[in-house]
């Protein structure tokens, strides 16, 4: 009874750290990866912590909402923010036993975040302008071709792992870290890492910092939105962005996580995941210097190209087993 | 048996009283005897469920020759089950729907037939009960299609489209039960099933295709589809919510029926025969849902979409019985089974919902709707509740069912067969792809539909449905709701029917409780707390905003890029929505487009007038039917010859078929 | 070199074969498919070379140093020569769009699994187990040949079918005679240099080297 309740206390507590640490740390990693970007084009480029700073303003500041807007764009940032929150909740980040672990399905996550993808869409038509049909078709058509090389990679690692619970996957691999160099693993890696990139709307996908309507997918979407409610997308956003790095971070180099139930664990954990995040960070920014945005009729085959390697990585696993 | 038979019999009252009752009593009166009569049904397959005991009923009197049998057991129960939930909503819905033709005698007692027949079908036990059940529900239906023929031209090709391919279905069903009752010398379902053995493998696979071959048509499943889009959207809605929820889903139930019980399995070659048909109904279903613009017709894709997921989950059921993988079968048969319950919940209130804004707005094309959020809150809700389940959102059911169907092809790689291990990859694959392609045609749905500005007057001055359209609506929310947050709850009964399908007697895959936790512990879900985190994180959200929030709200114009003003036909349309994704699937879709422009007389610079078409086609209509109508037309008009009015000619050609007839026959 | 990183290694290298393989069917930029190609061959050297390893196979050593030599330096360089003297030919213009030919490939895959279960089961060990690989870049390779509209990436698509029969080769036999593979290795090049030699010659008499022109030819 004493043990169940001090596991559940250390769920809470590893659960409300995830969270913590997210919040705050995701736009952080943004304004590194944004930094990094500025420094290697030869800018200075602003602070690391501009993106919190901008959060913070955009909250005491008045929310416009469109006249023929309906209840959905003030609640889809919210329903948006509420299934990331979900997500970082019962997602094994830096530690395998946060809340709910056992329901922390990798199709549980992959469908909580397609929720908030939704509801950012149907916000995107609630005003009824050109600009934010434009960019919820987009990012529902980027959205939904980045599906099948998301969940054929998600198999391949299930598969292989013989679970499709997260935490799960995580503890059979450090237990047995062959796994990680087999070519499934790393086929998986890079189907799923091709989907992160289209999910988050970095280049070459879709340019964070454009400012020409016609060429924004993110942007045009959330025109629309201003004040309190542009901040809750943008942190939702960034919260999203830093959840997936971690993921992919923990299911490719899972050393580090906590896997017992000490306070000090926890905080290695802790460290561990601000560093394996911020390399994956630090190496979509060096990318997106060197790369330049693809046409949007262009991504599907960057997704296809997922598609593939997601297949070959499942029938690698299967004539390898 | 007695409450069953009750409701059987209080269906034909209800057709007889509706055939007598005049004025607009009888619409109140017909739709209450329908709604007792699927009470009584419910009832009855409920308590078949939860005992797991079947019960029997023969009667020699009701159908000359053969009598009838009737067998209520659990597999059949579901889906009693099933038809009755829809039917409750459709009944109470047609009292506030039915109008001028709706409301005549001859459409509401057929309707009442049609729902007799959907009662009947998964009752009955006979060769000969289960062909008059299914034929009488091919000729009500088909009357129901026709029921506004008086106005729409396209009533009635749907309603010779849909005769057509429902009959050849039929004669091949009959066909296939034929073969089975070579070595039996007996129509009855457990005579034909103790004989299944004597059959031999040639005779078994010939049986089996050419039952599946009506079925697959039956639910759907392409090729065999091209009846269901012209068929859904002409019917009234709640005759569309009963075809879509219930009848179509009849189809996967015979497939299980004499695939699996009567025939004991079978090879593995007929599952992987049924995989394919679900990947390419699910890919080819989603994908035409994603670019219809009549709001009926997309549903019946998406309607083809979800039976292909289906077919998914029971051939892999079936691959699996056949390689010995007992628990993963029992596992994928279960997931089939919450599939089909969870679609006919969210597809009969997505139809219902259809129905109330055709009948408000007078059109069932999105590119004429918008704005009807704020016009019709009761509708919206609903459609909100049914799209959510439909595009598998985590807490609604289709996510619970589509998560278990996941897990269930996530255990048929246990098997080390090359051939099973490939059908569910690629079932996965057609899974994820749907999923997407599903999210964007309801975003689309519901996006051009209820919110923005009103690209009509019609849809400007919709008023929201009947109250009592309404309560039905609510009523098929429950199950998106209840198997959204506890699943679990339905598992012991879905065991039941799995076990009878599959005959097999193995324990339950999942342990119990309200989510579902996989026995084999591949994997869980328990929606219910991750609704209590959810529900905490909003709260914590919602005190959080009080306090950091601050500034307050104001309604401002949208930004129209420095314009003055922004007209409702600027706004993104259904089919624009769908452009990126028809321009990325352009060689399967094989769009039509027309751009008409027509130039001012002083110069080709300035244009006076643009049309701009976009059509999407059937493909496989095209491509695969019209050249055989072509083919029959031709052959028709060549027999036309034989006909030149010369009375002489016809008794001659009378004559010399009667010889002919003799000569053979001797 | 135990098992295990014996097993990873092969793995590794040998999935690279393939995933270079689709890495050509991926990319339009010819110069970058000749890169790719370059890739692949290293990538197969290393596959001879972890099977001489464990075998402790001179013989195969040699075949992998030959194969580097051949196949990642020197046919690549000369097909990177004819790139660099036409133009024209930069981007690759495939008759399938990518998307399309991606997902062929996924499905050519999935075949090539199915057919080589059987060849597995003959003899099950790690390098057999990875033939379904092989047999995918052969018709990864072959599906290019069909579907390419430039002459190089035509060639492209003739070394990656020939690289897939050498991974098969190496795979099954493990240990193809010397001569053998000397042989074959020779005859990789000089197929290149008549190519070489072809394309300089069509380019200077039709100005082009679009396959689909030449259609015209026998009109």
């Amino acid at each position: 009874m004493i043990l169940a309740a001090t596991s559940l206390v250390y769920s809470i507590g590893t659960s409300l750290l995830q969270l913590v640490l997210l919040t705050l740390g995701a736009p952080v990693l943004l304004g590194v990866m944004d930094k990094l970007r500025a420094r290697a084009e030869g800018r200075r480029g602003a602070s690391v912590l501009q993106p919190l700073r901008d959060i913070r303003k955009l909250m005491s500041k008045q929310r416009l909402r469109a006249h023929f807007s309906s209840a959905v764009l003030p609640v889809a940032p919210i329903v948006l923010l509420v299934a990331t929150v979900v997500a970082i909740a019962i997602a094994p980040l830096a530690s395998t036993q946060p809340l709910l672990a056992p329901s922390a399905d990798i199709y549980v996550i992959v469908y909580l975040l397609l929720t908030g993808s939704i509801a950012l869409a149907l916000a995107g038509l609630d005003a009824g302008t050109a600009f934010g049909g434009m960019g919820s078709s987009r990012a529902m058509t980027i959205s939904a071709l980045a599906e099948p090389a998301l969940l054929v990679a998600v198999l391949a690692l299930s598969i292989q792992a013989g679970t499709s619970n997260v935490p799960t996957i995580i503890s059979r691999t450090l237990a047995n870290p062959t796994m990680l160099s087999s070519p499934t693993r790393l086929l998986a890696l890079v189907a799923i890492l091709i989907v992160v990139i289209a999910e988050t709307g970095r280049i070459p996908v879709d340019n964070p910092s454009t400012h020409l309507e016609l060429t924004m997918i993110h942007e045009a979407m959330i025109l629309e939105y201003s004040g309190a409610d542009l901040g809750l997308v943008s942190i939702a956003s960034a919260m999203r962005l830093g959840l997936l790095f971690a993921l992919v971070a923990n299911l490719f180099v899972p050393w580090g996580i906590a896997t017992d139930t000490s306070i000090g664990g926890l905080a290695m954990g802790v460290v561990w995941l601000a560093v394996k995040t911020s390399v994956i960070g630090v190496g979509v920014s060096f990318m997106e210097v060197h790369r330049a945005k693809l046409r949007l009729f262009r991504v599907p085959e960057l997704l296809a190209g997922g598609f593939v390697l997601s297949i070959l990585a499942v029938v690698t696993g299967l004539v390898t087993r | 048996m007695d409450l069953a038979l009750l409701s059987l019999v209080l269906c034909i009252v209800g057709a007889l009283l509706a055939l007598s009752l005049n004025g607009s009593v009888r619409v109140v009166v017909t739709g209450i005897v329908g709604i007792a009569a699927c009470l009584g049904a419910l009832a009855a397959a409920l308590r078949v469920l939860i005992d797991g005991n079947s019960v029997s009923f023969h009667s020699t009197l009701l159908l000359p020759l053969s009598g009838i049998d009737l067998t209520l057991d659990p597999l059949g129960a579901l889906f009693v089950a099933v038809t009755s939930i829809v039917g409750i909503a459709s009944c109470l819905y047609y009292i506030g729907y039915a109008r001028d033709e709706s409301g005549s005698r001859l459409s509401l007692s057929m309707f009442m037939l049609f729902l007799l027949s959907l009662l009947l079908v998964p009752m009955a036990s006979s060769v000969m009960t289960w062909m008059f059940a299914w034929e009488i529900m091919a000729l009500s239906s088909m009357l129901l299609i026709t029921t506004e023929h008086r106005h729409s031209q396209a009533a009635r090709r749907a309603a010779l489209w849909y005769g057509v391919m429902t009959q050849l279905g039929a004669g091949s069903i009959l066909l296939g039960f034929l073969i089975m009752t070579l070595p039996a010398h007996a129509q009855t379902f457990t005579l034909l099933e103790q004989h299944a053995g004597g059959l031999t493998s040639l005779e078994r696979s010939a049986a089996f295709i050419f039952s599946l071959i009506g079925f697959a048509s039956k639910a759907g499943a392409v090729p065999l589809h091209v009846w269901l889009p012209k068929a859904h959207p002409e019917a009234p809605s709640p005759i569309s919510a009963l075809m879509s929820g219930s009848m179509v889903a009849l189809g996967i139930y015979g497939i299980i029926r004499v695939g699996l019980t009567l025939l004991g399995g079978g090879s593995l070659w007929w599952w992987l025969v049924v995989t394919s048909l679900g990947v390419a109904s699910a890919l080819f279903g989603a994908l035409h849902a994603t670019t219809s613009t009549d709001i009926k017709r997309l549903l019946a894709y998406s309607t083809i979409d979800v039976m292909g997921l289906v077919l998914l989950g029971v051939g892999a059921a079936g691959a699996m019985a056949a390689t010995h993988h007992h628990e993963v079968a029992h596992l994928a048969m279960v997931a089939s089974l919450l599939l089909i319950v969870a679609h006919s919940g969210f597809k009969g209130c997505l139809f219902l919902a259809a129905g109330a804004i055709e009948r408000s707005t007078g059109t069932r094309n999105l590119d004429q709707l918008g704005g009807l959020l704020s016009r019709m809150r009761v509708t919206a809700i609903v459609f909100v509740v049914a799209t959510l389940s439909v595009m598998a959102v985590p807490l609604f059911s289709g996510f619970s069912s589509e998560w278990l169907l996941f897990e269930g092809l996530l255990g048929g790689f246990i098997s080390h067969n090359s051939a099973t291990s490939i059908a569910m990859l690629v079932s996965v694959t057609a899974l994820a792809l749907t999923g997407g392609l599903t999210a964007i045609a309801f975003v689309k749905a519901f996006g051009i539909a209820f919110l923005g500005q009103p690209r009509s007057s019609n849809a400007e001055h919709a008023r929201d449905a009947s109250p009592t359209m309404g309560v039905a609506m609510f009523f098929l929310c429950i199950p998106s709701i209840v198997l959204g947050l506890a699943p679990g709850s339905v598992i012991p009964l879905l065991n039941r029917a799995s076990d009878v399908g599959l005959r097999l007697h193995v324990a339950s895959p999942l342990r119990p409780g309200a989510g579902l936790d996989l026995l084999s512990s591949r994997g869980s879900i328990e929606p219910l707390l991750i609704l209590a985190v959810g529900v905490i994180a909003s709260l914590g959200l919602w005190g959080l905003l009080r306090l950091v929030a601050r500034g307050g709200v104001r309604r401002a114009a949208a930004w129209s890029s420095g314009r003055d003003v922004l007209t409702p036909r600027m706004q993104y349309t259904a089919t624009s929505f769908a452009e990126p994704l028809q321009r990325v699937f352009v060689d399967v879709l094989r769009p039509d487009n027309d751009l008409d422009v027509t130039h001012e007389s002083e110069s080709r610079y300035y244009e006076q007038h643009l049309a701009f078409l976009n059509r999407v086609d059937d493909t496989i209509e095209n491509s695969i039917y019209q050249p055989v109508i072509k083919l029959v037309r031709r052959a028709g008009t060549a027999a036309l010859r034989l006909q030149n009015g010369s009375i002489h000619r016809y008794l001659a050609l009378g004559f010399i078929a009667l010889l002919v007839v003799l000569v053979v026959l001797t | 070199m135990n098992s295990s990183s014996y097993i990873a290694a092969l793995e590794i290298s040998g999935g690279a074969v393939l995933v270079f393989a689709l890495l050509t069917l991926w990319r339009r930029d010819v110069k970058a498919n000749v890169r790719m190609l370059r890739l692949q061959g290293v990538s197969l050297a290393c596959v001879a070379g972890v099977l001489a390893l464990h075998q402790h196979d001179l013989g195969l050593a040699v075949t992998a140093v030959l194969v580097l030599s051949v196949k990642g330096f020197v046919a690549p360089e000369l097909l990177h020569r004819v790139v660099r003297r036409d133009p024209r030919s930069r981007e690759t213009a495939p008759l399938v769009n990518v998307p399309a030919s991606l997902v062929t490939a996924a499905a050519l895959i999935v075949i090539s699994y199915a057919v080589s279960t059987k060849i597995i089961a003959l003899a099950p060990s790690p390098p057999t187990r990875l033939v379904p690989i092989g047999v995918a870049t052969i018709l990864v390779g072959y599906f290019m040949l069909v579907t390419r509209r430039r002459a190089v990436s035509q060639i492209i698509g003739l070394l990656l079918v020939d690289n897939g029969i050498a991974l098969v080769t190496f795979l099954l036999t493990a240990g193809v005679p010397l001569i053998v593979e000397l042989g074959a290795s020779l005859d990789v090049l000089l197929v290149v240099v008549v190519l070489q030699v072809l394309l300089a010659n069509m380019r200077e008499r039709l100005g082009t080297t679009d396959l689909d022109q030449l259609r015209e030819l026998r009109d």
